[in-house]
């Protein structure tokens, strides 16, 4: 039995510690994990509570992150909690078994702390990594500041290993942003974070010797559209209620409310920005200032779960808003942001008629300061007041030399 | 095997080896293990093969090399003795022919229509080694 | 809010000194902050460190700081660093140097005329902890600067925060805590 770890009500802990204690008392049968920055703390900190008798579980050092998640998806099939941490590069060297977890429906929890992609090169937080995983059938969860790195892990674990849902899920917080900003962080007790999270409930583990299965079987056309087709339905139709589900009892359990879009000052707003990451606090800061300061009735939403996307939720939050700005921290690299896309795919078939324009900021880890924000809550009020665009649809913010700008 | 639609089977491309629990099944028989529809031991290659092997008990020394050699575990062996051949998963491919140290072969191809009984009576004998002939004379 | 810079260099302390001070804030119900610029940067490099601290949630993530306090470890920052940046009318300095503030001053004429505290927290800690590691000392000078908290409720609760190095270690830098509250002019 691993020892119990007393902590304060409060601890001022570093989105990378809070997510390391959520595993730790998550209680992980397996972590295999091999460590880049800005992710190295979550994974050394496990390895640490391991070795000192705080976990039962096992760590293993794997040769790669492709080995990592490989070593995930067999312990996940034999029947394990299981849970992992990346960033950028080594997020792009799991993708290929990425798709492999989603499609064996394994329960994994896997820590993105989101860094930018190079070349060239670079450590610094941008949402390069989580974009590039939006496609592999993960269900990805977003926090915004260390708490919720630490909350957010325990949703994770409570929804991935639902037998009616059985997908993967990612926890993104943003790289040295939350993940090397110590803040303080309310902490439940080991007893009843685990309790939150409860016993591991194996389902077709290939430990299970009465029921032999086979895990990992190749699909040609007579029945790999099935097998998509039937991770599509649970990923568009169950996962949004256990995430809701799961959201309620964390509430009557710590008093703190999720949302699949989380929405601020966005009752009476004319103006919005949706954004993700630690941009979502800045902006709400920043919108309280435009309204008292400027007269702006300014909101912000911030995206919870990116994946699934919650096409719904958005366009109710968004339906009586005039001007919207998309702030996507990623380069798009020829085309418009996500952000844009997948917001303008869930407002077009509605009767907003609200303008929408895309920012592109903070690449590689550049600051997105408030005076950016209110130069962005300022356009977007002429949006409004225009009722159609007064800038280009995709302008890049904080960046140097001449402005630049699309379409 | 049944094409279910998309809502129609487990999730995860996983698959069931039996029906239902099973115990000891490592000393069970398989003809008497509870396959499910998904193991490929319910479904019958027979078809494929053009040649089958056949089996002559009377040179068999039961050296299991066809029972390790074949790739579609159609070599059946009970107590460590060869009793025959699982025709419904051999597709004829003729390793356990190949592999076979007796003389004459305990085990050869004919044609797939070739009457068993027919086969046996006219099982080639065993063969004098040339050198052997040589020391005779 | 209450904004603090730290000027150092990496492998001297500065995050985990702004980490400790967030921590025994945090104690008295204020929420906290403690950050720092990272890069690929090698120790021995100039990096920088921040403190917020509020009696609201802090939401502000943005790395600008128009710092109350600008806590400087390393000597020599002073000449290479731009210390300065963002400052306000009222931002106090506080800075590691074996010179007297009116030397230093005339040595740095771009602090003239601003609040300028001096310490020398490099001395301190080789005399005290025996290597350079000037960080707990900066804060010992900073509670007596601020006024933040009374030294006894910092020590204890700085003692907490260090508890895992050995007991030796943390006695001298309980020692180096109260010679830069002392010193600091």
């Amino acid at each position: 039995m691993a020892d119990t770890m007393e902590l304060r009500d409060i601890e001022v802990w570093d989105g990378n510690m809070a997510a390391s204690h959520a595993l730790r008392q998550a209680q992980v049968d397996v972590v295999a994990a091999y460590p880049i920055t800005p992710s190295t703390p979550i994974v050394e900190n496990y390895a640490n509570f391991t070795a000192n008798g705080y976990v039962d579980g096992e760590f293993v050092m794997t040769e790669s992150e492709h080995g990592a998640m490989s070593c995930c998806i067999g312990a996940a099939a034999a029947g394990g909690r299981v849970a992992t941490a990346t960033s950028s590069q080594g997020f792009a060297l799991m993708v290929e078994t990425l798709y492999s977890a989603s499609g064996m429906r394994l329960p994994i929890v896997l820590n993105v702390v989101n860094r930018a992609l190079g070349a060239p090169l670079n450590v610094n937080g941008d949402h390069s990594d989580m974009y590039l995983g939006r496609d592999s059938g993960w269900i990805q969860l977003d926090a915004y500041c260390p708490q919720e790195a630490y909350d957010m892990n325990f949703i994770a674990f409570r929804v991935t290993e639902d037998h009616d849902v059985r997908l993967p899920a990612i926890v993104n917080q943003d790289g040295f942003m939350t993940s090397h900003t110590a803040q303080g962080v309310k902490t439940l007790s080991d007893e009843v974070a685990y309790k939150f999270v409860g016993e591991y409930k194996p389902m077709n583990d290939m430990l299970d010797l009465d029921h032999p299965v086979t895990h990992g079987v190749q699909t040609e056309e007579d029945w790999h559209f099935e097998h998509k087709a039937r991770q599509q339905h649970a990923l568009m139709t169950i996962v949004i209620p256990k995430i809701e589900a799961a959201f309620a009892d964390f509430e009557k359990l710590t008093g703190r409310k999720y949302n699949i879009v989380e929405t601020y000052n966005m009752e009476d707003a004319e103006v919005a920005v949706v954004c993700m990451g630690t941009s979502v606090e800045t902006a709400r800061e920043v919108a309280v200032e435009m309204r008292e300061q400027h007269g702006i009735k300014a909101g912000v939403i911030g995206i919870r779960v990116f994946r699934p996307w919650p096409l719904q939720q958005i366009a109710a939050a968004l339906k009586d808003v005039k001007a919207v700005g998309l702030l996507d921290r990623s380069s798009p690299h020829g085309a418009m942001g996500t952000l844009y896309n997948e917001v303008s795919g869930a407002l077009f078939n509605t009767d907003t008629k609200a303008v929408l324009t895309n920012y592109i900021y903070g690449l590689g880890g550049r600051d997105l300061t408030k005076a950016h924000l209110t130069a962005i809550f300022k356009e977007l009020k002429a949006n409004a007041d225009a009722g159609k665009p007064t800038t280009p649809l995709q302008q890049y913010i904080g960046l140097r030399g001449p402005k630049l700008s699309f379409f | 095997m049944e094409k279910k639609g998309w809502d129609g089977f487990e999730i995860g491309a996983m698959l069931r080896s039996f029906d239902g629990a099973t115990q000891d099944i490592a000393t069970t028989l398989p003809e008497n293990r509870p396959y499910s529809q998904s193991n490929s031991f319910t479904a019958s290659v027979a078809d494929w093969r053009i040649e089958k092997p056949l089996f002559n008990k009377e040179y068999c020394i039961d050296c299991q090399f066809c029972w390790i050699y074949c790739p579609d575990m159609s070599i059946i062996s009970r107590d460590k003795k060869m009793v025959g051949i699982d025709f419904d998963h051999c597709k004829g491919c003729g390793i356990c022919v190949q592999v076979c140290p007796t003389n004459p072969k305990s085990l050869l191809m004919f044609p797939e229509q070739k009457d068993e009984e027919a086969a046996l009576a006219e099982w080639p004998k065993k063969e004098k080694k040339a050198d052997a002939e040589v020391k005779e004379d | 809010m209450l904004e603090i810079r730290w000027h150092s260099r990496a492998g001297q302390g500065a995050v985990t000194g702004a980490k400790g001070l967030a921590d025994v804030v945090s104690t008295t119900g204020k929420h906290v902050q403690a950050f720092a610029f990272y890069g690929s940067a090698k120790r021995g490099a100039a990096m920088t460190a921040y403190n917020r601290v509020d009696d609201k949630v802090i939401l502000n993530h943005e790395k600008y700081m128009s710092p109350d306090y600008v806590l400087v470890i390393d000597p020599a920052l002073v000449y290479v660093a731009d210390i300065t940046a963002n400052e306000k009318e009222n931002t106090t300095y506080i800075i590691t140097t074996h010179l007297s503030t009116e030397e230093l001053i005339a040595s740095q004429p771009k602090l003239a005329g601003k609040k300028v505290y001096t310490v020398d927290c490099i001395k301190i800690s080789q005399e005290t902890i025996g290597k350079a590691i000037p960080n707990t000392p900066m804060l010992g000078a900073l509670m007596k600067v601020s006024g933040m908290y009374d030294m006894d409720f910092f020590k204890e609760n700085m003692i907490r925060v260090l508890k895992k190095l050995p007991q030796k270690i943390i006695d001298a830098n309980m020692i180096a805590i109260q010679r830069a509250y002392d010193e600091v002019k």
